[in-house]
């Protein structure tokens, strides 16, 4: 009987230490997964622009079916990264998500109405020198997200065409 | 040996009950339930970079790249006025008025949180697509088929459904206390056999 309880008590506290290990790991895992799928098709640093999102759109769970989205994985291994976003006549906005999934920045078309221009560098790394908007990401890498309101196919099409030459890559020296 | 081997069973049997049982909590979104209105339910800590490590996991899992707060309020429901789940086999006439945002959208998911594959391109209604009523309300008939209603979310193929509200750029009114935010209701009108 008291072997009983010991073996219980061991299965016990290695559940509770699996449990909050999932439960730590999970938000890593599954940006490490959307950055695999989304950087499958045009590379690390690099605009991913899809096709406007359908029932086919599974690279993320839960996609807006009325909005452009484009993405970028960002890997600040070998320097910061230089993010642009042209204007929207509609709601735009660009967001980081750290590793962890944390929304760490956003910003939308109202505070950049000229669109966005921006840095981003590793926590605690200098600022490129000139750089007017710098983000501090406290990951090497995470996922830059574009979203433009375009509820329509030819709504779609504008802003497919809006975002062809905006820029993630790394910053040039 | 016969001891070791007992060791070796209950490590297996603890990782399996805590895996399964984090998994069960990060798949379950109404865990979420943190504010809810008429069964419309939110977290004012999804995307934000103060979330708990339950609301990070539940929101990377079932929400991933999900904004802040202070850009887009987002609330999510699977139940109808009843507290029934939302299902495929029955037809819902949802309703309300102007929501306070500068845009928004209400879309349907199915269980497995990605867009009902059906072909029928009706996944959402958004404020400016919706056809409204004289004084500005609106109505949406949530089925599998259209009917000869002037707004249609498609639930064909979607199985145990559920819905979600985004409103970019919320007024100050709304971000501050998201109970002044007139919810759309939702009623469930019918359901065909096997579905009551």
């Amino acid at each position: 009987m008291k072997r009983l309880i010991k073996y219980a008590v061991l299965a016990f506290a290695v559940a509770v230490v699996t449990h909050l290990a999932t439960v730590l790991a999970a938000p890593y895992v599954l940006m490490d997964v959307a950055m695999a799928r989304v950087s499958k098709a045009d590379g690390i640093n690099h605009w991913t622009h899809p096709p406007r999102t359908t029932e086919t759109s599974r690279k993320v769970v839960r996609p807006s079916p009325d909005l452009a989205y484009s993405a970028c994985v960002y890997d600040l291994d070998g320097g910061p990264v230089h993010v642009t976003a042209s204007a929207w006549d509609d709601y735009m906005s660009v967001s980081v998500f750290a590793h962890n999934s944390d929304n760490i920045f956003v910003i939308n078309d109202r505070q950049a109405p000229q669109g966005v221009d921006m840095i981003i560098v590793r926590k605690g790394e200098p600022h490129p020198p000139g750089a007017a908007l710098v983000v501090e990401s406290p990951s090497r890498r995470g996922i830059v997200l574009q979203r433009r309101v375009a509820p329509t196919q030819e709504r779609w099409e504008a802003a497919n065409a809006a975002r062809r030459h905006d820029i993630c890559e790394q910053l040039k020296s | 040996m016969r001891s070791a081997f007992a060791v070796f069973a209950a490590v297996l049997v603890g990782i399996a009950a805590g895996f399964g049982s984090a998994w069960l909590v990060l798949d379950n979104g109404q865990l979420l339930s943190r504010t809810e209105y008429d069964y419309w339910f939110g977290n004012e800590k999804a995307g934000s970079t103060a979330a708990d490590p339950y609301t990070r996991g539940i929101i990377a899992k079932i929400g991933l790249l999900a904004l802040n707060r202070s850009e887009t309020i987002y609330f999510h429901r699977y139940k109808d006025q009843d507290g029934r789940q939302l299902r495929e086999g029955c037809v819902y006439e949802m309703s309300g008025g102007n929501l306070p945002a500068r845009w928004w959208s209400i879309t349907a998911y199915a269980g497995d949180d990605f867009l009902p594959v059906n072909g029928d391109g009706a996944y959402s209604v958004d404020a400016t697509q919706l056809q409204r009523d004289a004084d500005g309300r609106w109505r949406v008939r949530i089925a599998a088929t259209r009917g000869d209603a002037a707004n249609w979310i498609s639930t064909r193929h979607a199985g145990s459904f559920n819905l979600a509200l985004r409103m970019y750029n919320p007024d100050a009114g709304a971000r501050d206390d998201v109970s002044t935010i007139p919810y759309p209701t939702i009623t469930r009108l019918n359901c065909s056999e096997g579905h009551a």
